[in-house]
């Protein structure tokens, strides 16, 4: 399981709307739920299950980068919202460093393998300083989803 | 190097393809009278890394590492239930660790002449290229390597 398996560019939004962190996990949850066809009870349990999550530790992992996650069995399979912000949103990362590129990862509990497997891609992918500034630079979801295809 | 071959080595990973491998590893173990053993590897690496990464706080990490033991347990008693379908006697076994290194040691100490993998991945991106640890087994695999293509005909041959 890597991100080319389950990165679709309906879930893909640039720019976010939100700027704090509330809001763009928020708006991150609200395009799963759209692109699923939620109810509003599933995405109050999408969303609590990731803002459980967060109350944790931030997911803010540093270098702009911020991957809220969580178990949900409202989701069939391991799935992903890519979003990328224009303004740097503070997601108390260790580095200090406020966040503009977003993964969201959902994962029904049957499915921990490819939850780790996905999370892991998304932290390889990731590594280099070139591929981040060119995400934080896309204009539209084609521009991401083309990015993670090179 | 024994053929027909006699200790054949299917790796899980709970995909689609990997329970695809199994009932070709099944079928290739009735036809050629061979030991046959299934294996599933906990992933301890890889959440090791998240913990570094800052992806996994650590209650998180023993929270998923549970998760994917109860994974194992499901995929294994999956492979055995196949096997015993087709009367096949299977071994299971449980390892942790770094995926393609603790396979290589159970290849050599197992004495396997055959491993069986689910599909490879496409190469979609010079980024993910050989990050599999599918991939990764294929080409540090001490014996031969049979890889199943995902095909609903194998399926439906093994159900049949």
């Amino acid at each position: 399981m890597n991100v080319l398996d389950v990165l679709d560019r309906n879930l893909v939004k640039v720019p976010l709307m939100h700027t704090d962190k509330q809001g763009v996990i928020t708006e991150l949850v609200e395009i799963m739920a759209k692109a699923k066809g939620y109810s509003s009870d599933q995405f109050e349990d999408v969303l609590n299950a990731v803002l459980d999550r967060e109350s944790l530790g931030s997911t803010g992992i540093g270098n702009g980068i911020a991957i809220p996650h969580a178990k949900s069995d409202v989701v069939e399979h391991v799935s992903l919202v890519v979003g990328i912000s224009k303004l740097p949103v503070e997601f108390d990362a260790p580095d200090g460093q406020k966040s503009r590129i977003f993964f969201l990862v959902l994962a029904p509990s049957k499915e921990a393998s490819a939850h780790v497997e996905l999370l892991a891609s998304i932290a390889r992918s990731c590594t280099s300083q070139v591929f981040r500034r060119m995400l934080e630079q896309s204009r539209d979801s084609d521009e991401v989803v083309r990015l993670f295809m090179e | 190097m024994g053929v027909p071959f006699k200790q054949i080595v299917v790796y899980l990973d709970g995909s689609e393809s990997s329970m695809t491998a199994i009932m070709y590893g099944i079928k290739l173990a009735k036809e050629h009278d061979a030991k046959l053993t299934a294996v599933y590897v906990v992933n301890t690496r890889a959440l090791s890394e998240l913990v570094k990464a800052g992806i996994f706080v650590s209650i998180e990490r023993d929270e998923y590492q549970r998760d994917l033991q109860l994974d194992a347990d499901r995929y294994l008693r999956h492979a055995s239930r196949l096997a015993q379908q087709k009367q096949v006697l299977i071994e299971t076994v449980k390892l942790e660790g770094t995926v393609h290194v603790v396979m290589k040691e159970l290849l050599k100490s197992s004495k396997a002449d055959l491993l069986v993998l689910g599909g490879v991945t496409d190469i979609r991106s010079r980024r993910e290229e050989l990050a599999s640890e599918t991939d990764r087994m294929l080409r540090t695999s001490p014996c031969p390597v049979l890889v199943v293509r995902d095909d609903d005909d194998i399926w439906l041959e093994f159900e049949a």
